[in-house]
C-alpha cells in the first residue's frame, strides 16, 4: 500500500511538472490593438480582432495562437471603399465573415519569433509564416509583426488592377496576463 | 464692380457657412455624428467665403469677356462646378478612427451647394446693378 502511494505521488508530480512545461502562458488581448493593411491605393484597419494567445517566450514550441479578424469591421476611412471591400468582388464578408489564423509551430528566429500556421481568408486556407516580436512591458506585453500577403493567393479581387497584388499587413497586439 | 462682387461674395459666403453649421447641428441631432474635426467651424467658413470670393473673381473676369451674357453663363458654370465637386466628399478618406464614415457624404454633399445657393439668393437683392 505504502509503495502504491509513493508510486502514485511520484506519477502525479511528474505529470504536474510535465504539464507545467507544456502549458504556455495564456494572454488576454488588450483593447488598443492595431490590425492594419496598406498598399499603393488603399489602406485601413480591421477593428475587431479576437482569439486565444498562449505564449511563453522561454518555450515557444509549447505556445499557440488561434485568432480571428472580423471582415465586416474593415475600415478604410471611406464608406464607398468599405462597402466595396466587403462585397463579393473582394472579401465577400457575408459568405466569409472572418479571417482565421491557427498556429502550428512557433520558433525563435533571430531577435524575434516566427509562427507557422494556417491562414484562412475568403474560404482559402494556406500555410503561412509570420515573423513577430514579443516585447514585455510591466505586467503586459506587445506582439508586433509586419508581413506581406498576396491577395491573389486567397482569390481576393481580380489580379492586377488599381490595387497592388501584395498587401502589407502590420499587426500590433498589446496583451495582459 | 469688383468691390461690390467681393462684398456679395463675403456676405453670401457667411450666409452659406451659417446654413452649413445649422445643417451640421441638425445632422448631429438626427444621425448622432457631425464629423466636427473634419468639418470644423473654421474650415466651413473658410471654404464658403473662400469659394465665393473665387466665384466673384470668376464673375468679374467673365463679365469682361461676355458682357451681357455673364449672369447666365456664370450661373451655369457655378452650378456645374458645384456638381462636379461632389466627387470630393464621396472619395474623401476620413481618419481611421472616425465612426460611421458612411454618414459623411450625407453631411458634406448638401453643404457643397450652400455657397452657390447663397450667391444666387443674394445676388438679385444685393447687387442688382452688377
Amino acid at each position: 500500500m505504502k509503495r502504491l502511494v509513493i508510486f502514485s505521488g511520484t506519477l502525479l508530480l511528474v505529470a504536474a511538472v510535465f504539464a507545467f512545461n507544456i502549458a504556455a502562458t495564456p494572454w488576454k488581448i488588450g483593447e488598443k490593438y492595431n490590425i492594419g493593411f496598406s498598399s499603393n491605393e488603399v489602406g485601413g484597419i480591421f477593428k475587431v480582432f479576437k482569439g486565444t494567445i498562449n505564449f511563453d517566450e522561454a518555450n515557444p514550441a509549447a505556445s499557440n495562437f488561434d485568432v480571428t479578424v472580423d471582415v465586416a469591421s474593415i475600415q478604410t476611412g471611406n464608406a464607398l471603399q468599405n462597402k466595396h471591400a466587403k462585397s463579393d468582388e473582394w472579401f465577400d464578408a457575408a459568405k466569409y465573415p472572418v479571417i482565421h489564423y491557427t498556429s502550428k509551430k512557433i520558433v525563435k528566429a533571430g531577435a524575434g519569433y516566427q509562427v507557422t500556421g494556417d491562414l484562412e481568408i475568403h474560404g482559402v486556407k494556406k500555410e503561412f509564416t509570420i515573423p513577430f516580436s514579443f516585447v514585455k512591458k510591466g505586467a503586459g506585453a506587445t506582439f508586433a509583426g509586419t508581413f506581406n500577403v498576396n491577395r491573389n493567393d486567397f482569390h481576393i479581387g481580380k489580379p492586377g488592377g488599381d490595387v497592388a497584388d501584395v498587401i502589407k499587413v502590420e499587426i500590433a497586439v498589446p496583451v495582459t496576463k | 464692380m469688383l468691390k461690390k462682387l467681393l462684398i456679395l461674395a463675403i456676405v453670401s459666403g457667411v450666409l452659406a457657412a451659417v446654413a452649413a453649421l445649422v445643417y451640421q447641428k441638425v445632422y448631429i441631432e438626427v444621425q448622432g455624428v457631425g464629423f466636427e474635426d473634419i468639418l470644423s467651424l473654421k474650415k466651413i467658413f473658410a471654404a464658403c467665403v473662400g469659394g465665393n470670393i473665387v466665384a466673384a473673381i470668376g464673375y468679374f473676369l467673365l463679365s469682361k469677356v461676355l458682357k451681357g451674357h455673364t449672369e447666365a453663363v456664370f450661373n451655369l458654370l457655378f452650378a456645374l462646378l458645384t456638381f462636379a465637386a461632389l466627387y470630393y466628399p464621396i472619395r474623401f478618406t476620413l481618419p481611421l478612427d472616425a465612426e460611421m464614415p458612411e454618414l459623411f457624404p450625407g453631411l458634406a454633399i448638401p453643404m457643397l451647394f450652400f455657397p452657390a445657393l447663397g450667391w444666387m439668393t443674394l445676388k438679385p437683392l444685393f447687387a442688382k446693378n452688377i
